[in-house]
């Protein structure tokens, strides 16, 4: 295979701080769909310091990268403490800048990310697709709305962060969220004018330089010092690496005032309405951007717990397969490291699945369960029982 | 190899396996390593998914003249899985089905590339595991496990693995396909079984293994118990047994360790200990609680500070997986270690375990030390920086004074890691030239033409068929 130049910039004791075990191999979603190697965090990380003793690489190389799905469940599960979140971060951005590894067409479609109103565009014209049943049903798409419900302030407490293709396809999800976080009695905003997405897609394919623009539209969209709340995993997760990403002091701070909606929450569970309903049986899915990355998915167990019966996988919290764009990108890996959770999910006994990220909730239930965001079935009881 | 042979053998392999025989640049580089330091390089890979693949795949090498090497999920300590002189690997990874539990004979047939934990999770419903449990668990195979003849915490009440392999089927290294043991519990003639158990691949691949089912106890009481001194803590060790009990699982921590594993885990151990004892005890209820206060009672006569025990399931975990991740987690403090395996009687735990020490501080390395106490098995690991100029000497002499010392205080070379490659030119330290010669000829029964993971266990010279290239590795303390 044909060989070209590449310059990998892995500082060299983030490299060499992979002992090799293998531990991280099974709790690694592409190593479990395929049993290779090169689709393990271990053969990943060996493929990157290869790389970077050559100074060069092949077609493979890019393939064996591009299959990784970011979730960073070998970070959990590596006891050695291996970065490898960023050092896959800083080959995708080495692929980028110096390949053909992200072609124009897809620079393109990312940038649609940050530009709201063409965005809501597109999506009304996919609804109108999806009524004239034009659209497969396989694909991940929450059933889109005509016109938008408003979003409108209750307050200043805290604010709620709203994204890109979350705001334009599950608004919902957002109400939801305000209307709980409300009955605790915080007042919500919404972010000014500028907060269009948050970058997260663009890092993980490779294109920091967009993502650190976005960033500095977002921080500037957040004036003042109150907490921002998300209600989706993998957006607070890159809210929370701005620090990193931008590398200021500005954006440290801003970074500091985020936190997950349950994060927030489960710190006033007494001021929680109780309700009369009946518990639902709940399985509840731990999104990898929370469990992983986050380390917040226990606080989504406090507080579902208050409402439901909740049932817990016991897969270590093994990705779904989602991982934003890349169910998209590879669409036959994303369904095979799906069907591990869904048959898991199958045999509990549950009335629905909770998700507290979009992406995952999307890929779920595009593979037949019922799945809705945490605060979306709380909310359904609190407004029941009013 | 020659390039127009290599590129005939990897067209065969490529008809039989599809796109699952590789030799691309990067991919091969991928499969030169295991779990220890050591390293090489694999002129193929194969990823069979049946036995009639791996038993076609040997013919075919055969018919090149080149040897082959199982792998399983490299996670070997010992370099058995590191391809030296361009061997074709065979890797079981995607030969990982479990294809019958037996409940009534209390077995299941599985896949070699089945992983450890992932048996016993399937298992967990029934109320049965496999009773093996390396550190390495949750994602070593079976297939390893019984190249190995592994062990884990818990061997030490239900033995290592040999005593929980009923039958194997195997692709002998002239490509036949043989079964050895049966559901029987003493079958007639010499028990092949036991010996192709612990054979590191060198004699032959197995395909598919029948493992016997332990009952999952009904209860399970977890303690930790640390000292202010390690002498105390080694100690108590022998004295628990000493008094008659027998624990599920009997582990020690030092110091350094307790302070890395905490680091990872957040379960509490206590940093400010010498070292700790993590003791499981199982069985029936009354049984349990008259081992715990023994344990206690024992214990207290050794100056035990505080003794934990565990309340619940998830405290149980957590405490467990800070002593299966202890390795790993070396990588906290320095970014190479050298983990050695052997074992000493358990009344020299105290001798040795202070020889290691200063062994490490003459040659400036820091020993960490995480074991298998209640067997005597220690696992002292150097810790060190690769990219300092000669500290790869310096680890080597400290690994050679080790195993000196122990071999010394009548202990073995290893005691569950195997010989591999790491420690196969020390088996002359342990075995006359008689005894080599005899294994040798046991090893040509099997594979007289030395096709099977050659170069390693024995050393070179105790065999003249090992025409293979005698390149080592760098590295390799050997
Ligand atoms: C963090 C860590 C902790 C560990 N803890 C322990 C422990 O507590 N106890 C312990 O005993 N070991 C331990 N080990 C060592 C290792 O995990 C075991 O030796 C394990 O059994 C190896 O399994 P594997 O699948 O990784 O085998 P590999 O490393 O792939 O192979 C090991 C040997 O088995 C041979 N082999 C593999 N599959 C087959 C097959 N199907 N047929 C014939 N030969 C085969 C290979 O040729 C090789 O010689 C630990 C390792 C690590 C990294
Ligand atoms: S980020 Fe996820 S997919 Fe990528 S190597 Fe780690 S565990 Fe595997
Ligand atoms: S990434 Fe961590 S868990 Fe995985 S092989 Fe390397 S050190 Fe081990």
């Amino acid at each position: 295979m044909k060989k070209t130049p590449f310059d990998l910039a892995i500082p060299v004791e983030d490299i060499s701080s992979c002992v090799s075990c293998g531990l991280c191999l099974p709790h690694c979603p592409t190593y479990r769909a395929t049993q290779e190697e090169s689709a393990s965090p271990r053969g990943r990380i060996a493929l990157m310091r290869q790389a970077q003793r050559d100074s060069s690489i092949d077609d493979a190389f890019v393939g064996f990268m591009d299959s990784c799905i970011q979730c960073r469940g070998c970070e959990t599960a590596c006891p050695a403490a291996v970065p490898f979140g960023s050092m896959m971060e800083k080959t995708r951005e080495a692929l980028a800048t110096q390949t053909s590894y992200q072609p124009r067409w897809r620079r393109f479609g990312y940038s649609f990310l940050g530009k709201p109103r063409l965005l809501r565009l597109g999506s009304i014209g996919l609804a109108v697709l999806q009524r004239l049943r034009m659209v497969p049903r396989r694909l991940p798409l929450p059933k889109l709305p005509f016109v938008q419900k408003a979003l409108i302030d209750s307050g200043s407490d805290v604010w709620l962060y709203t994204g890109c293709i979350m705001d334009a396809w599950m608004r919902e999800t957002h109400l939801s969220a305000q209307r709980v976080i409300e009955s605790t009695g915080a007042g919500v905003k919404f972010p000014l004018k500028g907060a269009s997405c948050c970058g997260a897609l663009h890092v993980h394919a490779g294109l920091a330089p967009e993502a650190r623009a976005l960033a500095k539209k977002t921080m500037a969209s957040f004036p003042g010092e109150a907490p921002i709340l998300v209600d989706s995993a993998g957006c607070g997760a890159q809210l929370k690496a701005y620090g990193e990403l931008v590398g200021t002091e500005e954006a440290e701070v801003f970074s500091r005032r985020v936190m997950d909606v349950h994060e927030w929450l489960a710190e006033r569970l007494e001021q929680l309405p109780t309700t009369q309903e009946p518990r639902p049986k709940v399985v509840v899915q731990d999104p990898c951007h929370l469990r992983h990355v986050q380390k917040a998915h226990e606080s989504v167990h406090q507080v579902l717990e208050q409402y439901v019966d909740l049932i817990h996988l016991n897969d270590d919290g093994l990705c779904c397969g989602a991982g934003g764009a890349y169910a998209t990108f590879h669409p036959e890996v994303a369904k095979e490291v799906r069907e591990r959770k869904l048959s898991l999910i199958r045999s509990v006994e549950a009335e629905e699945v909770a998700s507290a990220n979009p992406g995952c909730l999307l890929h779920l239930q595009a593979g037949g369960v019922r799945v809705r965001h945490p605060l979306e079935i709380i909310d359904g009881l609190l407004t029941r029982e009013s | 190899m020659q390039k127009s042979l290599q590129d005939n053998l990897f067209s065969d392999l490529q008809t039989l396996l599809g796109e699952r025989a590789r030799d691309g640049d990067f991919e091969l580089g991928l499969y030169g390593k295991d779990g220890s330091v050591l390293e090489g390089r694999p002129s193929i890979v194969c990823l069979p998914q049946s036995t009639s693949e791996v038993q076609e795949i040997v013919k075919i090498c055969r018919r090149y003249d080149t040897p082959f090497l199982a792998r399983g999920s490299g996670t070997g300590l010992a370099g058995g899985a590191v391809p030296i002189g361009e061997p074709v690997i065979i890797a079981t990874a995607k030969m990982n089905k479990i294809l019958e539990v037996d409940l009534d004979n209390r077995i299941a047939w599985v896949e070699p590339g089945v992983l450890n934990l992932d048996l016993s999770n399937e298992l967990l419903p029934l109320g049965f595991h496999f009773a093996p449990d390396p550190s390495s668990q949750q994602v070593c195979s079976i297939g390893g496990n019984v190249a190995n003849n592994s062990g884990g915490p818990h061997c030490l009440a239900y033995g290592v693995t040999s005593a929980h392999i009923a039958a194997l089927e195997v692709v002998l290294p002239d490509g036949q396909i043989a079964q050895f043991g049966d559901l029987t519990a003493d079958g007639a003639g010499y028990d092949l079984r036991g010996l192709f158990v612990g054979s590191e691949g060198t004699m032959g691949i197995t395909t598919r293994i029948a493992v016997r089912l332990t009952q999952n106890p009904p209860e399970v009481r977890t303690l930790l118990l640390d000292f202010a001194d390690v002498r105390d803590g080694a100690a108590a060790v022998s004295a628990i047994i000493a008094a008659g009990l027998i624990p599920a699982a009997l582990e020690m921590m030092d110091k350094r360790a307790i302070e890395i594993v905490e680091a990872f885990v957040n379960a509490g151990y206590p940093t400010e200990a010498d070292a700790v004892l993590l003791v499981e005890l199982d069985g029936l209820p009354g049984g349990v609680e008259y081992g715990v206060e023994l344990v206690r009672s024992v214990a207290t006569r050794h100056h035990v500070g505080n003794v934990r025990v565990a309340a619940d399931e998830k405290e149980r975990a957590l405490l467990w997986k800070g002593r299966k991740n202890a390795f790993g987690a070396v990588a906290r403090i320095k970014p190479d270690y050298y983990l050695h395996d052997t074992v000493v009687p358990r009344g020299k735990l105290v001798e040795v375990l202070e020889k290691v020490y200063r062994i490490a501080d003459a040659h400036d390395l820091i020993a960490i030390n995480v074991f298998h106490a209640g067997d005597g098995n220690l696992h002292p690991i150097l810790a060190f920086d690769s990219s300092e100029k000669g500290v790869l000497e310096r680890v080597h002499a400290a690994g050679r004074a080790i195993v000196t010392a122990s071999i010394e205080a009548g202990g073995v070379l290893s005691g569950e890691h195997g010989i591999g490659l790491e420690k196969r030119d020390y088996m002359g330290m342990l075995f006359s030239a008689h005894d080599m010669a005899t294994q040798d000829l046991v090893r040509e029964a099997f594979d007289p033409d030395g096709f099977a993971n050659p170069l390693k266990v024995l050393p070179t010279g105790s065999r003249c068929s090992d025409s293979f290239g005698q390149h080592v590795p760098d590295g390799a303390w050997v």
